[in-house]
C-alpha cells in the first residue's frame, strides 16, 4: 500500500492510507490526550472540518477517551486505545475507538441527572451527557477483547440546539 | 492555560481565564482556582479567552461556585463564546451560575 503524498504529517499520526483513513494509538495516560488536538487540526486542514465541528470532535474524543482511561482501564497507565478516522462522505467525519477494557456501553448508559444544586453529586459526571449531545451519532459494539465506539459528526456538529 | 486576577471597585475580583479548559488545562489552574474560591467573595469569572471546555473544566467551575456560595459570596460567568456557552448550558451550570455578556450587568449581578 502506498502512503498518500502530501504535506508533512503531524508526528502524532501513526499511519495515513491512500484512502484518507488515519489512526492514532494512545497509551492510557491523561497526558496522552494532548495528542488529540494536533491530530484533529491536521485532519481539519486536510478535510476542511469546520471550526465548530472540530470543537465537538475534540470534546467527544476527550470525554470518551478519558472515560476509558479512568473507568475502563481503572487508571492503569500502559494499556492501548486505538482511534481510527475516516470521512465516508463529504462533511461526515467518523472516529472509531477500540479498547481492551471491560464491556461498557456509553450509548445505553444512563446520564447523571442535570444538577439542580451546586451540592448535587452529579455536577462531576457530565462527560457522558456532553458526548451524547455533541456527537451526531454514537454506535457501540462489543469487540474481541474489548469495546468499539463509533462517533460520527456532520459538518454542523456542535451547534445543535 | 493561564489565570490572572484583577481587583475591581466594590470588592469584586475579576478572574481572567485564558486558554483551553480541557483536562490538562483545567488541572493546570486547579490550585489557583481553589485559592480564589477560598479567599474571594464576589467573583466575575471572565471566560472571553476560553476557547474550549470539557467535563473537567466544568467540574472546576462547579467546585469554585460551590465554595464561593458556601462562604456567602457570589459568582458570575462573563463572556463565554458560543460553543463554550453551549457546553455550560448542556451541563446545567447556567441555571446555577448566571452567565452574562454585558460587563455592567455582570457586575450588577454581584452587588
Amino acid at each position: 500500500m502506498k502512503l498518500q503524498e502530501g504535506p508533512a504529517c503531524d508526528m502524532t499520526v501513526d499511519r495515513a492510507n491512500a484512502d484518507g483513513k488515519e489512526a492514532l494509538t494512545l497509551r492510557s495516560q491523561m497526558s496522552e490526550l494532548t495528542r488529540i488536538r494536533p491530530w484533529i487540526e491536521h485532519l481539519a486542514k486536510r478535510d476542511a472540518i469546520p471550526e465548530e465541528t472540530q470543537f465537538a470532535i475534540n470534546l467527544c474524543l476527550e470525554e470518551a477517551l478519558s472515560n476509558i482511561m479512568r473507568h475502563g482501564y481503572e487508571g492503569a497507565p500502559n494499556r492501548e486505545i486505538a482511534v481510527r478516522y475516516s470521512m465516508p462522505q463529504t462533511g461526515v467525519f467518523v472516529f472509531i475507538i477500540d479498547d481492551q477494557a471491560l464491556p461498557f456501553n456509553p450509548v445505553t448508559a444512563l446520564e447523571p441527572p442535570i444538577p439542580v444544586s451546586l451540592d448535587d453529586t452529579s455536577v462531576g459526571g457530565q462527560g457522558l451527557r456532553l458526548l451524547k449531545h455533541f456527537a451526531d451519532t454514537l454506535k457501540y459494539e462489543v469487540a474481541p477483547g474489548g469495546n468499539r465506539l463509533s462517533i460520527s459528526f456532520r459538518a454542523t456538529s456542535g451547534m445543535k440546539p | 492555560m493561564q489565570l490572572a486576577l484583577e481587583e475591581l471597585d466594590g470588592g469584586v475580583t475579576k478572574v481572567i481565564l485564558d486558554g483551553r479548559m480541557d483536562i490538562v488545562g483545567a488541572e493546570s489552574v486547579d490550585l489557583k482556582m481553589n485559592v480564589v474560591a477560598g479567599s474571594k467573595k464576589f467573583v466575575l469569572l471572565d471566560m472571553q479567552k476560553v476557547s474550549f471546555i470539557g467535563s473537567m473544566g466544568l467540574r472546576s467551575l462547579f467546585s469554585v461556585a460551590r465554595t464561593i456560595k458556601s462562604r456567602g459570596g457570589k459568582i458570575v460567568l462573563f463572556g463565554p463564546d458560543e460553543l463554550v456557552e453551549k457546553v455550560l448550558k448542556t451541563s446545567g451550570l447556567d441555571s446555577l451560575v448566571p452567565i452574562h455578556h454585558e460587563f455592567q450587568t455582570a457586575i450588577a449581578a454581584l452587588q
